[in-house]
């Protein structure tokens, strides 16, 4: 019994890790921008595709995609950004809707290319067991934690050591003070959609690398990304590290004592539950009326 | 006022006959007016959100498919009569959304997102509660619409008048709250929502109202595709497409009218099935995500009100106009 917990623990940690990137990502861009990015898991699930096309086209490692995947993922991330500062009037509703419609072609995009199949990784190397102690996992689970933490660690001391880094949360704390400090909003709005295509790219590969991908797959990360966020409350990123290993957590516990298939719904209660109980996330003061 | 009765009553032949008429014998193009006509209910009552409540949902197919599923169980395991558990599904429906109250606290961006995950939990529950909803595998052989005066309204004729009822009366219930004292107070809402409770408006209240009446209306048209189509199953009825279309809908035709999201979801769906499903028979919604993309970016306020603010540059009635707002 402990060991299951244990071991649905330790998953979840791994997993959860993954999940913080592709939170920070949108948590990054709604700090800067005010701007909920609804295409954002599809953007995620579109670097999962090119590793998958990598491996199955190519032969090569899902891993050696990661390059490619940044490049495509950052491309299009800078049109979707290019698209949305194009928004002139009531923004926070309009870029809602304009980012929905990018999903919605994305995942289309998707459908068309890759058909609706089911799609996982073939690579015995990345989907071997790993025995730490008493726990288990696969390679390519333990792996993407480790990039993850590297990437989580690096995204830290930009944030609080770069020049860029600075004006990030400088614009997001306050535009108008940041613009009197000679920081270009808009030059900055693009570097965090940049940055949060880079994280996503390492996310969709450490999905397709650990679990199984179909074009329907882009709004369930999405909707993850933004409980986490909600979890975190806003604009706290040791928030959106804890809500996001809790999501990854409650999500292992469940599929151990309950069934995979209740998995999700058991996200979406923790949701409700922080939605009801700590309006505020765990963390957060700022998202509220 | 002559005038408009007269044009009243002509558009009510014409859709209630003439259309008919002239398409009965095209079982499938019929079919197709049908389901565009569901789909316009719910970017109707999308739009009302919208318009009335200032509040964006990515999470109507939840109402819907609430709204079939009740419906469709409570004809079948409760022995309800059709027309009843239409308005029982909507009930139903608007019921759920009280479980999406807590997020009217939350603002803008986040009350969409808050609905948007919603949606999934229904879909989820849908498919898991399988004693009632028989999960995955879905309801089948659910009755029929029934034989009237002699009249089958399980045909496709019928359908159409029934949806286009149901649709006719969402536009005047409408037109009604909008005119209304509390419509009145919704759209200064719009304005200032400090200025307007500061004079004794309840802002969440009627907010809070207008999610109600939106999940009813979406609830009815899901109930009303349940015993239209007569199958369901959770991926189908909680199927996403239940809120992307109304919205692209809502959005094309204008979603500060009444008769824009109608329009807009006969000219989407129809162009979506019989044009670029045809070109492409996978992945053709692509095209509408670039429509809903490229309205947003160049007519946010829909087509319809882009021809009309035109024709009141070439000096047509300001009043006209204004009574659209």
């Amino acid at each position: 019994m402990t060991e299951l917990v244990l071991q649905a623990l330790w998953s979840g940690i791994l997993t959860g890790s993954s999940y913080a990137l592709i939170a920070l990502g949108l948590a990054l861009i709604f700090g800067t921008m005010n701007v909920i990015n609804l295409a954002h898991g599809e953007l995620v699930l579109l670097a999962a595709y090119v590793a998958y096309t990598c491996e199955s086209a190519f032969g090569a490692s899902p891993l050696l995609a990661i390059p490619v995947a940044i490049v495509i993922v950052c491309v299009a991330m800078a049109l979707t950004y290019l698209l949305v500062s194009r928004i002139r009037a009531n923004r926070e509703l309009n870029s809602l809707l304009l980012t929905y419609g990018i999903g919605v072609m994305l995942t289309n995009g998707m459908l068309l290319l890759w058909k609706a199949d089911i799609r996982s990784t073939k690579s015995a190397w990345l989907q071997d067991a790993v025995v730490l102690g008493p726990f288990y996992s696969m390679r390519s689970e333990l792996l993407f934690f480790l990039v993850s933490v590297v990437l989580i660690a690096g995204l830290w001391w930009w944030l609080t050591r770069t020049w860029a880094g600075r004006a990030v949360r400088a614009v997001a704390s306050n535009r108008e003070a940041a613009k009197l400090m000679g920081i270009d909003p808009h030059r900055v709005e693009l570097v965090s959609f940049l940055v949060a295509g880079l994280l996503a790219a390492f996310a969709g590969a450490a999905i397709f690398s650990f679990g199984v991908i179909q074009p329907a797959l882009g709004t369930s990360l999405t909707i993850k990304a933004f409980v986490i966020t909600v979890l975190a409350g806003m604009g706290s990123v040791p928030g959106v590290l804890v809500g996001a290993v809790l999501l990854g957590i409650t999500e292992s516990l469940t599929t151990t004592f309950a069934s995979s298939a209740l998995q999700e719904l058991a996200g979406m209660v923790l949701f409700l539950f922080v939605l009801f109980v700590l309006p505020n996330g765990l963390f957060g003061t700022r998202w509220r009326h | 006022m002559q005038r408009r009765a007269l044009i009243g009553i002509a558009l009510a032949i014409v859709l209630y006959a003439l259309v008919p008429l002239a398409f009965a014998g095209n079982l499938y193009l019929m079919s197709m007016i049908v389901a565009a006509l569901t789909i316009g209910g719910v970017a109707l009552a999308w739009a009302l959100l919208g318009n009335l409540g200032g509040l964006v949902s990515f999470g109507h197919a939840a109402f819907f498919g609430v709204g079939s599923y009740a419906s469709a169980l409570l004809v079948m395991k409760a022995g309800w009569p059709i027309g009843g558990s239409l308005i029982a599904g909507g009930v139903c429906a608007a019921l759920a959304a009280v479980l999406v109250l807590p997020a009217l606290r939350l603002r803008g961006p986040y009350f969409a997102l808050a609905v948007l995950a919603y949606a999934h939990i229904f879909r989820i529950i849908a498919t898991e509660w399988k004693g009632l909803t028989n999960g995955a595998g879905g309801i089948g052989n659910i009755p029929r619409f029934p034989v009237v005066f002699g009249y089958d309204f399980a045909s496709k004729t019928g359908g159409y008048w029934i949806v286009l009822s149901l649709v006719l009366a969402f536009a005047a219930i409408y037109a009604w709250v909008r005119d209304s004292h509390a419509g009145l107070a919704l759209r200064a809402m719009q304005h200032s929502e400090d200025a307007t409770r500061a004079v004794g408006v309840n802002s969440q209240f009627l907010k809070a109202l207008m999610l109600f009446l939106s999940a009813f209306m979406t609830g009815v048209m899901g109930a009303f595709n349940a015993h239209y189509i007569n199958f369901l199953e959770p991926d189908y009825a909680f199927s996403g497409l239940w809120t992307m279309l109304p919205i692209v809908a809502a959005i094309f035709g204008g979603y500060r009218t009444i008769t824009g999201p109608l329009i807009g979801a006969v000219v989407v769906y129809l162009l979506d099935q019989l044009v670029f499903k045809a070109l492409m028979p996978i992945g053709h919604q692509i095209v509408l995500g670039a429509l809903l993309g490229a309205m947003i970016l160049f007519a946010p306020e829909g087509l319809l009100s882009l021809f009309r603010r035109r024709r009141l540059q070439q000096g047509g009635v300001p009043a006209a106009a204004s009574r659209n707002a």
